[in-house]
């Protein structure tokens, strides 16, 4: 976690004994650290404070969106999304299929990309929702999502973006980009796990799912998690001091990287396109391996990478984004995701650029071994 | 550093204790559990059956385990693998009409197949498993397969198919201790999995009804009723497919009889169940094919043809004497010494010498008394 926001925690789990629903002056002193980690996390996306629903993370913040604007949705009985979300949306998309909406999920090209036009395409009046990640979790894509939420808008409908991944990696400003909803998460930049927001635009039709209480303007009943949103205003405050230079020092990092281990591997790709992504996220297809037992082997040599996403047994799957963007399931077998943290120093990424390539022969060494065995 | 090993984790009592033990003697353990079954769909709201591999609380149990001994865990995806080479296997072979052992196909072609592949790409050369056997080495460098102490527990049956290669990189950690023992062990160790019953089932076939996974799984013409005719080809009755049968059954026949009936032979080419009384389906001993030799890999060969070994025709199977003669390169002939039991065709037979597992091989059909 990042300094400040372990400082802030630190500091509000000592001195902080209140609720900030009670009246007395420990739940006013609760109440001051809530808000003022509010107007933090809202100006990180340059809106006011008012806006932001604290909830337990990027996913509790998806379902919020899509089942609150559901409840919301009255007649209109349609949502557009796309195929390589998240599974905190894919997952609350299906659940409203089974009890009747109907679903659009949209295919995105080879880099990921959604057109703007398949959405503006998919608009007809019976559209409740339209959600769409604005930076893809895996490869990193950006949409381009520019004047899409007015458009959104003018049919009726309510636009959610899942920002989850490109906060604290680009700018953002809810303004600007003009929708009714989007997700946040802590962890994702450097704050603490457990906790994310929902952003909500004054006037957003918007029903609450938790019920039992007035706090958080409503729209999500229960005691707030007062230090994990200390903690995660802190990181916000953090991340808007450095936000540029961080940025070029990652994407250095990051290409530097990559440079590397293209020239080390032969026919290494990366998925996604080259500019209009997340600096920070390579998705590589080591070719001729199992992404599977190269992730373990890279794990016991002290290099943490992905793949796709765990099953609930802890079993990598191939990711269904990559599917989604047109690789063949043996593609998407071979396919890691290295990400660059606030955190990664040039010294990590000098050590990463060593080892993989050397990890990458032996796993493709034993995968070619066993083929001659066999034939 | 110290030396690495994979630990094959089934979630299970044993390869749990087996994990702890090479983490005592300083091994640097590395937990691997295989998913080698498809999903149960899910049923939100239904708790799933524990009791059988390669559930998600059997996963849950061994990642529990590693973490409370602290030492790296992962689940690799075996499914495609285990489907085609052990699944599809085992309902060809009920097809055929032969009665397959899927824990012995299991152990050659994923454990100490596929598994290894996975461990040399994680730059590891050696395996253990919670299997009760032991390994040893003997003066002249040769590893020989042996029965566990806890000769109750004994699985050297299932392994008979490893060789010098495989051999003289894997552990069995529990070779030398009884099954009351690990259990003291788990508990003395805090394992929550301590207590945790035996899986019996066939990990695939989780509510043991194994005919019906052939028939999902099978053409719809390759399943199909045929008859129930004696030795003469008299026809007793009807069957309503051969893969519901195993040479040496008595029960589920169907068919009233002053003398109890046993299935003698199983024809696939014209689907009928041969029985007879118990005298006709004694053999006198059997042709086994994919013979192979736990000795084979060392520069010595162990002499075996023709002589007195013992062999095991089932995993339960108790072992009688009988001598062993190797006709070509895989495949053998062993005669019992005495009249023996029936030999069901499809299920492994295994060639032991005292304790030391010879190796072994399938069985092909009985030599007829």
């Amino acid at each position: 976690m990042r300094r400040l926001a372990v400082a802030a925690i630190t500091r509000v789990s000592d001195e902080c004994h209140g609720n900030p629903a009670s009246v007395h002056r420990s739940g006013q002193y609760a109440r001051k650290i809530l808000e003022e980690a509010r107007a933090r996390v809202a100006a990180l996306i340059g809106a006011p404070a008012r806006t932001i629903v604290f909830t337990s993370g990027g996913t509790e913040a998806n379902n919020l969106a899509i089942f609150g604007a559901a409840r919301a949705s009255g007649r209109r009985r349609r949502i557009i999304t796309s195929a390589i979300e998240h599974s905190s949306v894919l997952a609350p998309v299906a659940e409203l299929e089974g009890v009747g909406f109907s679903v659009q999920r949209l295919i995105p090209d080879r880099d990921g990309r959604i057109a703007p036009e398949q959405i503006s395409d998919a608009l007809t009046d019976d559209v409740a929702l339209v959600t769409i990640g604005l930076a893809n979790a895996e490869v990193g894509t950006i949409q381009r999502v520019a004047g899409l939420a007015e458009t959104i808008g003018r049919s009726g409908a309510i636009s959610h973006l899942d920002a989850a991944q490109a906060l604290g990696r680009i700018p953002l400003d809810a303004a600007e980009l003009g929708c009714d909803l989007m997700t946040l998460s802590a962890h994702k930049i450097g704050g603490p796990p457990g906790c994310g927001a929902l952003y909500v635009r004054p006037g957003a039709r918007i029903q609450p799912v938790m019920l039992g209480g007035p706090q958080e303007g409503g729209l999500r009943a229960g005691t707030p998690n007062l230090i994990g949103a200390a903690g995660f205003g802190a990181a916000a405050e953090e991340v808007m001091t450095g936000l540029d230079a961080e940025r070029a020092r990652v994407a250095e990092l990051a290409s530097f990287l990559f440079a590397r281990l293209t020239v080390a591997i032969r026919r290494l790709s990366l998925n996604g396109p080259l500019t209009g992504r997340l600096a920070h996220t390579l998705n590589l297809t080591f070719p001729d391996v199992l992404g599977e037992s190269l992730l373990i082997a890279l794990d016991l040599d002290g290099i943490e990478v992905s793949m796709g996403s765990a099953c609930a047994a802890g079993a990598v799957e191939p990711s269904h984004v990559l599917l989604a963007m047109g690789r063949t399931p043996a593609e998407a077998r071979s396919s890691l995701r290295i990400s660059l943290g606030w955190n990664t120093t040039a010294d990590d990424i000098a050590r990463a650029a060593s080892i993989i390539p050397r990890v990458y022969e032996r796993v493709a060494a034993a995968a070619g071994d066993s083929e001659a065995a066999v034939s | 550093m110290s030396k690495r090993v994979i630990v094959a984790m089934s979630g299970g009592v044993d390869s749990s204790v087996a994990a702890a033990i090479l983490r005592e003697q300083g091994y640097d353990v590395i937990g691997i559990a295989m998913r080698l079954t498809p999903d149960a769909p899910a049923s939100p709201g239904v708790v799933r059956r524990r009791g059988t591999c390669c559930s998600h609380e059997d996963f849950e149990d061994a990642r529990r385990v590693a973490e409370r001994l602290n030492f790296p865990f992962y689940v690799v995806d075996l499914r495609e693998e285990f489907g085609s080479r052990v699944i599809g296997n085992f309902v060809s072979e009920y097809l055929h009409g032969r009665t397959p052992n899927p824990c012995v196909m299991c152990n050659r072609e994923i454990k100490f197949d596929r598994l290894w592949q996975r461990a040399r790409a994680l730059g590891v050369e050696t395996i253990a498993t919670g299997h009760y056997a032991r390994i040893e080495q003997d003066s002249s460098g040769r590893h020989r397969l042996l029965r566990a102490t806890d000769e109750s527990k004994d699985q050297s049956y299932f392994l008979f198919t490893l060789t010098q290669r495989e051999l003289a990189r894997t552990l069995f950690p529990l070779g030398r201790i009884s099954k009351a023992e690990v259990r003291m062990r788990a508990r003395e160790l805090g394992l929550a999995n301590a207590e945790k019953p035996e899986s019996q089932e066939i990990c695939f076939v989780p509510d043991n009804d194994y005919g019906r996974l052939v028939e999902q799984m099978a053409k719809p013409d390759q399943v199909r009723p045929g008859p129930i005719v004696d030795k003469a080809g008299h026809q007793l009755g009807n069957h309503q497919g051969i893969h519901l049968f195993t040479v040496g059954q008595r029960r589920g026949l169907g068919i009233a009889s002053t003398e109890p009936l046993y299935v003698r032979e199983i024809r696939p080419a014209t689907r009928e169940i041969v029985v007879g009384r118990r005298a006709e389906i004694m053999a006198r001993g059997l042709i086994a094919r994919s013979v192979s030799l736990t000795g084979a890999g060392h520069e010595a060969p162990v002499q075996v043809n023709d002589e007195p070994i013992e062999v095991k025709i089932r995993y339960r199977h108790p072992g009688i004497p009988a001598t062993l003669r190797l006709t070509s390169n895989d495949r053998a002939e062993v005669r019992f010494v005495e009249g023996g039991p029936a030999v069901t065709p499809g299920q492994a037979c295994v060639f032991y010498r005292g304790n030391e597992v010879l190796g072994g091989g399938f069985i092909e059909r009985a030599i007829e008394a």
